[in-house]
């Protein structure tokens, strides 16, 4: 979680206004900022769509203006519209715990807090789809091979010895369980133009290769 | 019929992998061969290459790399930066001679003395970036012949039609920000093949926003998807940028027969990008094209595409 967490975090406190809340997402792009006491402790989150939802009803009211909305929002304190039971992730917590949360929880960020409540770092779905894009080795030049095996042991091994002796770098592996059962598909992306011999040597050695083109049917 | 250059050299033979590998020299010999026996190098006009003078090469490279690639032929190294991208102790001079032989094709056609020009020239170059080489590349041949028409020849906007079935990623980093060089590429969709780049939103940056057109096709797609392609997205993109110049990055293994990918354009496909983009060429710049050749690893498919290449070429 520390590897991936942003540590540079804006944070307001309870007592400031929705319109400075609003302001600080605004600079830094963010669309949700944790709220702390003036220790740092955690007290709550906003988000921009809690502040639009705070706004909107005061511009049901006939005679509302742009000019009102702002008085509105400049007399209105975070505290009155943050969500106050917060999501949080510790410092401890895996990657793979924050995914779990994120999805779980139906969240858009979690905040990550230390042992006395205070706040650390922010880890926000796209943080996590970094993490999978860097995973997946999307973005690095290579071939990308689909391997069907049989599910069982040292058949990923038996691959990868494979592919070593074309003396070819691996820059990403996922191995699933495929549409088959019994079989397992494993994804390989190898730093190499030269894939067709590769191929060969995988299915002569008794593996199946997925057609790509059979992956984009509906 | 048109004047078209056949620039070849013997010496482009030289670079030989080191291991099996499917840029190999048999490739150029059999281009070669099948141009001879069909009649068509004697309708040609020949261009000998020449060595190109440094600033040519270091308008798209860096200094650094090209020492780097030259120390490392010397060295007796067997690749450079990457494992598929063999060199042996002629690679650095053959590289040279490779860009050397897209430029003599830039040249006679600016000169005027041809009309258009092919040059089977290896190794290939679209994925040689500014320094550094990889995917069978190592100088960007296309990218040099676009500077030496802009630094020598007072060419402005310069297109380039990168039909290989890989994306050239080289040929698109080095012109991304640049507003003069129109990079499009059509090719096999980056999930699924080499480099893994060239997604639809890859544009361009900065002020070479809107000048970088990529065009990924789902394995399996074949010369109906190309057609569409070429009619529906290059035209008006080519209608819009007004070229003064069309390059072609000619790879032929978007072939239905080539091992390398998972496309299924045929002959037939060739000969409707050829022609398709000859169309072009006569409506926006004089008909002005210089194909250089790129990938293409199955010899069948490789000889009889640049037959028809050839022949769309000489307009007979």
């Amino acid at each position: 979680m520390a590897r991936r967490m942003k540590k540079n975090i804006v944070t307001v406190t309870p007592s400031a206004s929705l319109f400075e809340a609003h302001a600080r997402m605004r600079e830094h792009t963010v669309r949700q900022i944790p709220v702390v006491s003036g220790d740092g402790v955690l007290v709550g989150i906003v988000s921009d769509r809690d502040i639009r939802a705070a706004v909107l009803p005061a511009g049901l009211v006939p005679g509302f203006t742009a000019e009102a909305a702002e008085k509105f929002m400049k007399s209105t304190p975070v505290e009155r519209v943050m969500t106050r039971k917060v999501v949080t992730a510790t410092l401890t917590d895996t990657l793979e715990d924050a995914i779990v949360l994120l999805h779980d929880f139906r969240m858009n960020a979690l905040p990550v807090v230390d042992a006395a409540g205070k706040v650390v770092g922010i880890i926000t779905r796209t943080d996590v789809l970094e993490a999978f894009i860097d995973a997946l080795g999307v973005g690095e030049v290579s071939s990308r091979l689909e391997v069907v095996v049989p599910d069982r042991p040292g058949t990923l091994a038996q691959l990868a010895a494979i592919i070593g002796s074309f003396h070819v770098n691996i820059t990403s592996v996922l191995s699933t369980r495929h549409v088959e059962a019994g079989k397992r598909a494993n994804f390989f992306r190898v730093a190499t133009l030269n894939i067709g011999p590769i191929r060969k040597a995988i299915e002569e050695a008794g593996f199946k290769i997925l057609d790509p083109s059979q992956f984009l049917l509906p | 019929m048109k004047r078209v250059a056949w620039i070849y050299h013997p010496d482009y033979l030289l670079h030989t992998p080191p291991f099996e590998h499917p840029e190999s020299p048999e490739r150029l010999v059999a281009i070669n061969d099948h141009l001879g026996k069909a009649g068509l190098i004697e309708r040609m006009v020949p261009v000998t290459p020449e060595y190109p003078e440094d600033a040519d090469i270091l308008s798209v490279h860096d200094r650094e790399y090209l020492n780097r690639l030259e120390t490392a032929c010397r060295r007796g190294d067997l690749t450079l930066d990457s494992e598929d991208t063999y060199i042996n102790r002629h690679s650095y001079n053959i590289a040279l001679l490779s860009a050397g032989g897209a430029i003599a094709g830039a040249k006679a056609v600016a000169e005027g003395t041809v009309d258009r020009a092919f040059c089977a020239v290896r190794p290939p170059g679209h994925h040689a970036g500014r320094s550094v080489g990889m995917g069978f590349c190592l100088l960007n041949n296309a990218a040099i012949a676009a500077r030496y028409l802009q630094a020598r020849h007072g060419v402005g906007k310069v297109l380039i039609v990168d039909w290989d079935v890989h994306h050239g990623n080289g040929t698109q980093n080095i012109f991304l920000e640049d507003p003069t060089v129109f990079y499009f590429s059509i090719h096999e969709h980056p999930t699924f093949l080499y480099p893994g780049t060239g997604r639809r939103w890859e544009i361009g940056k900065g002020k070479g926003e809107g000048t970088t057109l990529n065009t990924p096709m789902a394995p399996g797609a074949g010369d109906a998807e190309y057609r569409t392609t070429f009619e529906q997205t290059l035209e008006p993109a080519v209608e819009r940028f007004r070229p003064e110049v069309i390059l072609v990055s000619a790879g032929f293994d978007a072939h239905r027969d080539d091992p390398l990918a998972d496309l299924q354009v045929t002959d037939e496909g060739f000969r409707f990008m050829t022609r398709h983009v000859v169309g072009l060429a006569d409506r926006f710049c004089g008909g002005k094209i210089v194909s250089i050749l790129e990938g293409g690893y199955e010899t069948s498919s490789l000889t009889s595409c640049i037959e028809i290449h050839v022949r769309e070429l000489l307009d007979e």
